[in-house]
């Protein structure tokens, strides 16, 4: 598009949209970082807004730690952190922080594995003591192993066996990488959640749930000192294990797109899934795939549902967006393929909006829309102990940065449109990508007749 | 609301456990409730953190709707909602006027069209959303401070300039029609839909989601009539909370809605029904399914009942949180399914009681009969005196972490207006939650966990849980359609 007529566009789009005005500045989250001589690392943030705080624990492992045959073993593994050490019982854990009007879970990715409460202020060594005695002294036992499997297998159930789209999502995660670290999914087989045993657990409690492995973040109405103190008493005589060795993740690379379809009995309705391979999150790229996720396809702003939703009415729903990984990655575009229409037609019409991307212009409003949604979400971080908690902990243990969540909304401000279609060209190309078609089972009913009976 | 006068309101009051605690410290012998073993080793506080909802500042804006304003200044963001009177059990049976109302009323005004709508909101950093529930017809927003006045302005066009664009309703229409589609491959879907309807049948409340020929009926002048009529701030109400005082916001909110006036819709006349007698066993075939979907329970109470506080104790007893009995027995000790839970919904229009999970075809006898021997014991055994301690404490002290946003509060003021409690209501809940004796909640679990009258709705592979279900009553069998099969 020539310049004049770029220049022209802009001021129309000026004109209709309301300017924002100036924004007061964020103060940076503050907080201290400190590493036991255990080899912990301790993040303490204050903020005593409310009478509570939070604790996150981020392990260094996740699902790509996982050997051929194990899979799914560091999501059950996750589920073993709740049946108890030395001093807690099976199950005290979660008991006693609900008990005492407090809130907590665990959760596992590919890259690593989190634990987190929330309690009232006067709780800070019940928490403290928790996390540290798990971390201290697993219970290890069949028993315990043989009641989390169960659970772990009805979850894989409930979340995907039981769903539609649930199997090709994990087909398509297995079509995505070539390396065996992301290529299997977090959740795992049946079958290998069979073949886990204590052994397992022992060995992988002590390689990847040592001090040095693991970030322990503390934020809200807390005081640093006398918390660091409290951190030092209950998790200073943990001792220290060789570092796990790093995994490799590093992919092969595609020289042709991948393609597949799949029949899904419980589905009713065509699904597209697309994924275009990308660098790890730290990569310096990564800030402006993040803007070109958003302008594609986040909200009803975004060119693919102004397209494809709103105009040609392909897809009930659309979404797109890049993955963060510790290792290479996914640009992922997808789309719910509305009654009565072809995927094929709704694949060609989101690719035209994708091909267009390196070349058609990105507005100084698609641009203003990516920072604003930056410094909405750097507000959102402000709004809740939990979340900055995760985030230090997170940041620090996937990227070595606790400090990423103060300096993201700048490294975003600082994308340009040259950026956004320079990695638009690089990433989004045919031969970079992944396709999977899930299709309506034969079995599947037939759409509901206007006279039918609810 | 400050810092340091949230900082006092929270400050700590000794609970009176803790001077019985002090005298008799807890027991060093290991401890077991089902599902989960105590060592009793973990340090723990035995003070309960006092807390003191804020109250929001109330004045009337000269068009009589009401103001409510609490004040805090955590983030720099501001959150409004308009309220007016307007029920979606007024519209006829399946055709979702009210909210296929609210859905355009996004989508186009006298001088901005969906697609500059959006734009504008993503470039703010703002969200508007128009509802409708059972009572109130709201729009609600949210934006960052300094772009208060131009998400204003875009929201009072959305409120008084909308043009119901017909094509914009005709793709609207056409969404939800795949959408409607989309949802019954949900087996959660399809176990709500045939509860509701078991609860509420032959009126509006049996409607989870409008259907597809409701929403084939629907017309550009069906949601004109009904934003003409509705939407009027007689008997509303307007909340904000957030970054700035009431005094800032009254006149600019006086200035956007000076000329508003007249009363719009009647509240609906739903009378609340009781109990279904019997065993009701409803079976849903989704071929295919590797997992039992179970929604349990009967009618109980509305949220002027008498019995709502014993009720709190009851739930978290028996199905709130992991802490309960259904998670520790279904869950931990048996291992039947990921989660369970039970709850009571008490409004002015629903008063049913429900227990949800899901468990794996080969289990679907056995979690059911574990779910109806613990319905059971809690109607036919006094709870414990440390198990009945745990819940109320734990009602109590969660207090402290929802002061983390004021939402909380804020919604907490509009339960007192909406259902005319007294005005120190949730000041002396504390009280309430400790006066609740094991006796207490016996009766109401008597009265409502309900047992020999009870609907089941199991959402499954019929071919391989029909006979197992028909060991618990009469089975009747429905489509993933939602038609009833006859066999």
């Amino acid at each position: 598009m020539p310049a004049a007529r770029l220049m022209a566009c802009l001021v129309t789009l000026g004109l209709l949209t309301a300017t924002p005005f100036a924004q007061s500045a964020l103060k940076p989250i503050a907080f201290s970082d400190t590493r036991l001589s255990n080899g912990l690392r301790v993040i303490i943030s204050e903020d005593h807004y409310a009478p509570v705080f939070a604790i996150a624990v981020s392990y260094a492992v996740g699902s790509k730690d996982e050997r051929a045959g194990r899979t799914g073993f560091a999501h059950l593994f996750e589920h073993m952190m709740f049946k108890g050490s030395d001093n807690v019982g099976a199950g005290e854990h979660f008991f006693l922080v609900f008990n005492y009007g407090g809130s907590m879970n665990g959760t596992t990715s590919t890259d690593r594995t989190l634990y987190y409460e929330i309690l009232p202020k006067n709780q800070l060594d019940m928490g403290l003591f928790l996390e540290s005695d798990r971390m201290k002294s697993l219970a290890i036992t069949k028993e315990n192993l043989d009641n989390q499997r169960q659970a772990v297998q009805e979850e894989r159930r409930l979340r995907l066996d039981n769903q539609p789209y649930g199997k090709s999502q994990e087909r398509f995660n297995e079509m995505a990488f070539d390396n065996f670290a992301y290529k299997h999914s977090v959740i795992g087989s049946m079958e290998d959640l069979n073949a886990a045993g204590v052994e397992d657990v022992a060995s992988f409690f002590r390689t990847y749930y040592a001090p040095n492995n693991a970030v322990l973040a503390l934020v809200g109405d807390l005081d640093t000192k006398t918390t660091l103190a409290k951190v030092e008493k209950y998790f200073g005589a943990i001792p220290r294990q060789p570092s796990p060795k790093p995994v490799d993740l590093a992919e092969p690379g595609i020289k042709a797109e991948r393609r597949e379809s799949m029949v899904d009995p419980l589905a009713r309705l065509p699904q597209l899934a697309m994924g275009y391979k990308i660098p790890p999150a730290s990569h310096a790229d990564y800030p402006a795939l993040s803007a070109l996720g958003q302008i594609l396809g986040g909200g009803e702003s975004s060119r693919l549902y102004q397209a494809i939703v709103k105009e040609k009415e392909l897809c009930t729903g659309t979404g797109a967006g890049s993955g963060a990984r510790m290792g290479p990655s996914l640009f992922n575009v997808t789309c719910s393929v509305r009654a009565g229409k072809d995927i094929k037609e709704a694949e060609t019409a989101i690719s035209e909006v994708l091909a267009a991307a390196p070349t058609a212009p990105v507005t100084e409003q698609e641009l203003q829309r990516v920072r604003t949604s930056a410094r909405r979400s750097a507000v959102g971080l402000r709004e809740s102990a939990l979340s900055r908690a995760v985030s230090l902990a997170d940041d620090a243990v996937l990227y070595n940065d606790p400090n990423r969540s103060n300096t993201w909304p700048a490294r975003m401000a600082a994308v340009t449109a040259a950026d956004v279609q320079r990695v638009a060209r690089t990433y989004l190309r045919t031969d970079n990508r992944i396709v999977m078609h899930t299709l309506p089972g034969a079995a599947a009913p037939q759409p509901p007749t206007p006279t039918q009976t609810r | 609301m400050t810092r340091t006068s949230l900082a006092i309101l929270t400050s700590l009051m000794l609970a009176s456990s803790l001077l019985i605690a002090q005298e008799s410290p807890r027991s060093q012998q290991p401890t077991d409730f089902t599902g989960v073993q105590l060592k009793n080793k973990t340090p723990i506080s035995n003070e309960i953190l006092k807390v003191k909802f804020p109250r929001p500042i109330e004045s009337r804006l000269k068009n009589g709707m009401e103001l409510l304003v609490l004040e805090e200044h955590r983030s720099p963001t501001i959150q409004v909602e308009i309220a007016v009177p307007a029920s979606s059990l007024n519209d006829p049976e399946g055709v979702p006027i009210s909210s296929a109302t609210t859905a355009l009323m996004r989508l186009g005004t006298k001088t901005r069209d969906a697609k500059t709508i959006a734009e504008s909101l993503a470039a703010l950093g703002g969200t508007i959303f128009f509802g409708v529930g059972d009572r109130y017809a709201t729009v609600r927003f949210s934006t960052l401070t300094e772009n208060l006045d131009a998400v204003l302005a875009l929201a009072s066009d959305l409120l008084f300039n909308p043009t119901f664009p017909q094509d914009e309703l005709d793709k609207w229409k056409n969404q939800q029609l795949s959408q409607l589609q989309l949802v019954r491959s949900q087996p959660d879907f399809l176990a709500t839909e045939r509860f509701a309807e078991a609860m509420y049948p032959g009126d509006r409340r049996s409607f989870v989601l409008p259907s597809a020929d409701g929403v084939r009926k629907l017309t550009r002048e069906m949601l004109v009539a009904y934003y003409q009529q509705t939407y009027r701030p007689e008997g509303g109400r307007i909340t904000v909370l957030g970054d700035i005082s009431a005094k800032e916001i009254a006149p600019k909110l006086e200035a956007l809605l000076a000329d508003w006036k007249g009363a719009g819709s009647k509240p609906p006349d739903l009378p609340l029904p009781g109990a279904t007698k019997g065993r009701r066993i409803v079976l849903v075939h989704r071929p295919n399914s590797v997992q039992t979907a179970f929604y349990v329970g009967n009618h109980a109470i509305d949220r002027l009942s008498p019995d709502y506080i014993p009720v709190q104790v009851l739930n978290r007893v028996l199905g709130g949180g992991p802490a309960s009995r259904l998670f520790r027995n279904i869950r931990e000790a048996k291992g039947y399914t990921y989660g369970i839970s039970s709850g009571f919904s008490a409004s002015r229009y629903f008063n049913h009681f429900s227990s949800q999970t899901s468990v794996r075809t080969e289990v679907t006898g056995d979690a059911l009969r574990e779910l109806l021997k613990e319905f059971a014991t809690i109607r036919n055994q006094p709870v414990p005196a440390d198990e009945l301690e745990n819940a109320k404490r734990a009602l109590v002290a969660s207090f402290a972490l929802s002061t983390e946003n004021q939402a909380t509060a804020l919604s907490n003021a509009t339960q007192i207006k909406e259902y005319g409690f007294p005005a120190d209501y949730w000041d002396t809940y504390p009280e309430k939650i400790a006066a609740v004796t094991a006796a207490d909640v016996q009766r109401v679990a008597q009265k409502y966990v309900p047992l020999d009258d009870l609907v089941i709705v199991a959402v499954g592979d019929a071919t391989k849980i029909r006979s197992v279900l028909a060991e618990f009553g009469p089975v009747e069998e429905w489509d993933s359609e939602g038609k009833r099969v006859t066999r």
